[in-house]
């Protein structure tokens, strides 16, 4: 006798067949797919990478997350190629350190790492609307519709799905530790799709090295 | 043998009516809902029997077929004597598709409607006579303004939209593809000749409420659509929200020609028809979920500041509560921004009780327009004749095939300017077109708009011919 399943069933089969079409994914208490953090990758922020991250915990005077990993072709090295402005630090202490690959017809890879020390609450952002030789401006979220959390690299993170300022059409992951939250976005743009993107942030939340201060 | 280019067309057309492409997922993603037993069929061709009502997140929610069908043509005859033979030639195809399918969603609904080049073209002089006319747009105009007027170009359609001239489009509905496949197959076989298709467009609606990813979502996911994982899950539609509100429906005959009286029937020959606008819009859905957050959408779904539980999917669209001109225009004072609901409502909801011709009494705020608009993954159609203008690809995408009944081509003009700001009373709200304060506006492209008049069932086939001399 040949087994049929039953509509409800090969419905169900059908959705997790869906749900698995890209390899190595499992899902994460969102709903949002998650990949398994790469084993391979080295647990450390590369030598070339780590003297302007340790100048920017020195600046801020708190720990800052240098990644072990970043996106091809883009790196992580602070005042490199893909990183010429520097690090923008607030009166706050609060930084924003951004990587950009662009290239015209080709997309672009953006990768933005913020700290805000001290400060643990989402930080609100202006918005502007032009309409009728107008512009209005009103106080947002920075980092809005929140997709639930997930556990990388040891951290509870936040999965944000709307994001503004220099982080507009990025998703952002935040954390909180020490009284401080963190930020990691990536642009969603080509040649990159959301789900490499939420690929990609795993990866590079999931190798961050911890770069204390120093005294 | 070597064939023609119009026998190859032909051929490839009668291949797509009935091939299922992607959508052969909907009947694995989606269970059809039980359906009341359909009624009688009606003159208003139009209007679907068996519809179920379901309370969806507290609101009365209309659940729509699953499958739909949308064939465009030209007529391939042209002669008087051909022209009669040929009108019962269709009456016969579509009445035997009748005898086979009940009249409802689980059976199968087809609406035939009649675009102007058939009516300048084909039977000019008793449409002179007997098309009805547009009494408002007529006092506006200072003359005869007709109730089927040419599609236009809206303010936020970008300069691609093609305006089509098709003679004639079928319209099938039902929740099994099969019956859709059946009777699109057997209608263009039984009158063969009579017809070169221009399009085949196909597509879905619904199959969320009952829990899970939701068809929107999991056709998506299957199509590989740039922010299909961003779409919740259970949204019945691609943009997340439900659109066939109970409230946002025109009920019973409110869009026939004759109800309100917006429209002279004249002599009555197309009493019981009404109006129907057909447009194709690819919806950029990884703009819509990463620009725009929950409250972002809300407020340009609906109206800035609209009472939402976070998450909500289906949102109460009360005849009480519709914007007037006066709330739209407050609410661009106090945002510089107008939701596209509130935008529409001072011009598509009644501003007063009317007892309608058919006897009802329409309350003050009863929306007009009937939808049967559903999301497709066509680029943009299934299938055309001419896939260089039509910009054809075979990679999906996500988009919604509109479909409105109105009483006019005025009335549903009127609403879609007030959509990009342009209200009844001549005011132009100073909005850029696609721009955020556009809201819903910003992530739609449309490609391509037509008007057509749908006849009652008893005219539908070829009307008007056998008054032509």
């Amino acid at each position: 006798m040949t087994w049929l399943p039953s509509a409800g069933v090969r419905k169900a089969l059908l959705i997790v067949l869906l749900a698995l079409a890209s390899a190595g994914c499992s899902m994460g208490d969102d709903g949002v797919e998650a990949t398994a953090s790469a084993g391979e990758q080295p647990a450390a922020c590369p030598a070339a990478w780590k003297p302007g991250w340790q100048k920017l915990a020195d600046d801020v005077g708190t720990r800052v997350y240098c990644p072990s990993w970043m996106p091809s072709p883009i790196d992580a090295e602070i005042g490199g190629q893909w990183n010429s402005d520097g690090v923008a630090v607030g009166k706050d202490r609060s930084y924003l350190a951004g990587f950009l690959w662009h290239e015209a017809g080709s997309g672009d890879v953006h990768v933005n790492f913020r700290g805000y020390p001290g400060k643990t609450a989402v930080p609100r952002c202006v918005e502007m609307q032009s309409s009728g030789g107008q512009t209005r401006r009103r106080s947002v979220p920075c980092f809005s519709d929140p997709r639930g959390t997930r556990e990388v690299g040891g951290k509870t993170v936040t999965v944000y799905t709307v994001s503004r300022d220099a982080d507009q059409w990025h998703v952002t992951y935040t954390w909180t530790e020490n009284g401080s939250l963190y930020a990691v976005s990536e642009h969603v743009a080509p040649p990159l799709t959301f789900r490499q993107v939420l690929k990609n942030l795993d990866r590079i939340v999931g190798g961050l090295e911890g770069i204390e201060p120093k005294a | 043998m070597k064939l023609t280019r119009k026998e190859l067309l032909g051929g490839a057309a009668a291949g797509a009516l009935g091939a299922a492409g992607i959508y052969k997922l909907v009947d694995e993603l989606a269970e059809s809902p039980p359906r009341a037993e359909a009624g009688e069929l009606r003159e208003e061709q139009y209007l679907l029997s068996g519809m179920k009502v379901i309370t969806h997140e507290d609101v009365e929610v209309v659940e729509p077929p699953l499958h739909h069908q949308v064939v465009t043509g030209r007529l391939a005859v042209e002669a008087r004597r051909d022209l009669r033979e040929a009108q019962q030639v269709l009456e016969d195809a579509l009445a035997a598709i009748e005898a086979r399918y009940e009249p409802s969603p689980a059976g199968l609904a087809v609406t035939v409607a009649w675009g102007l080049p058939y009516f300048r073209r084909v039977v000019s002089e008793p449409a002179e006579q007997h098309v009805p006319v547009d009494r408002r747009a007529s006092t506006s105009a200072d003359r005869p303004v007709s109730a089927l007027q040419d599609a236009q170009r809206f303010p936020s359609d970008p300069e691609t939209t093609i305006l089509e001239a098709n003679d004639v489009v079928f319209l099938l509905r039902s929740d099994e593809r099969e019956h859709v496949a059946d009777a699109a197959r057997s209608l263009f076989a039984d009158t063969d000749g009579l017809f070169d298709l221009t399009s085949i467009r196909k597509g879905f609606q619904g199959g969320g409420f009952s829990g899970g990813p939701g068809l929107p979502k999991s056709m998506a996911t299957a199509a590989g659509i740039q922010g299909a994982d961003l779409i919740p899950e259970g949204s019945q539609l691609f943009l997340g929200f439900t659109s066939t509100q109970r409230d946002t429906q025109g009920q019973s005959r409110i869009a026939s020609f004759e109800t309100l009286g917006l429209v002279d029937v004249r002599d009555g020959y197309f009493r019981g028809g009404t109006h129907m606008h057909l447009s194709h819009l690819f919806e950029n859905v990884e703009a819509w979920y990463l620009d725009f957050d929950y409250r972002g959408r809300v407020d340009t779904t609906f109206r800035p500041g609209f009472e939402a539980r976070e998450g909500a999917q289906t949102l109460p669209q009360a005849p009480e509560d519709a914007a007037s001109e006066a709330d739209l225009k407050g609410d661009f004072s106090r945002t510089g921004a107008i939701g596209h609901s509130g935008s529409i409502q001072p011009t598509s909801r009644l501003q007063m009780d009317i007892k309608g011709a058919d006897g009802e009494t329409y309350a003050r705020g009863s929306a007009i327009p009937l939808r049967a608009d559903f999301n497709t993954l066509d680029n943009p159609f299934f299938w055309t004749s001419d896939p260089e203008r039509d910009r054809h690809s075979e990679q999906p995408d996500a988009g919604l095939h509109f479909i409105t009944f109105n009483p006019s081509s005025d009335d549903f003009r009127r609403n879609r300017l007030a959509m990009d700001g342009v209200l009844p009373d001549g005011t132009e709200l100073p909005l850029e077109a696609r721009s955020r304060a556009q809201g819903l506006n910003s992530v739609l492209r449309t490609t391509h708009r037509q008007n057509f008049l749908v006849p009652p069932r008893s005219r539908r086939s070829f009307p008007l011919v056998e008054l032509v001399r």
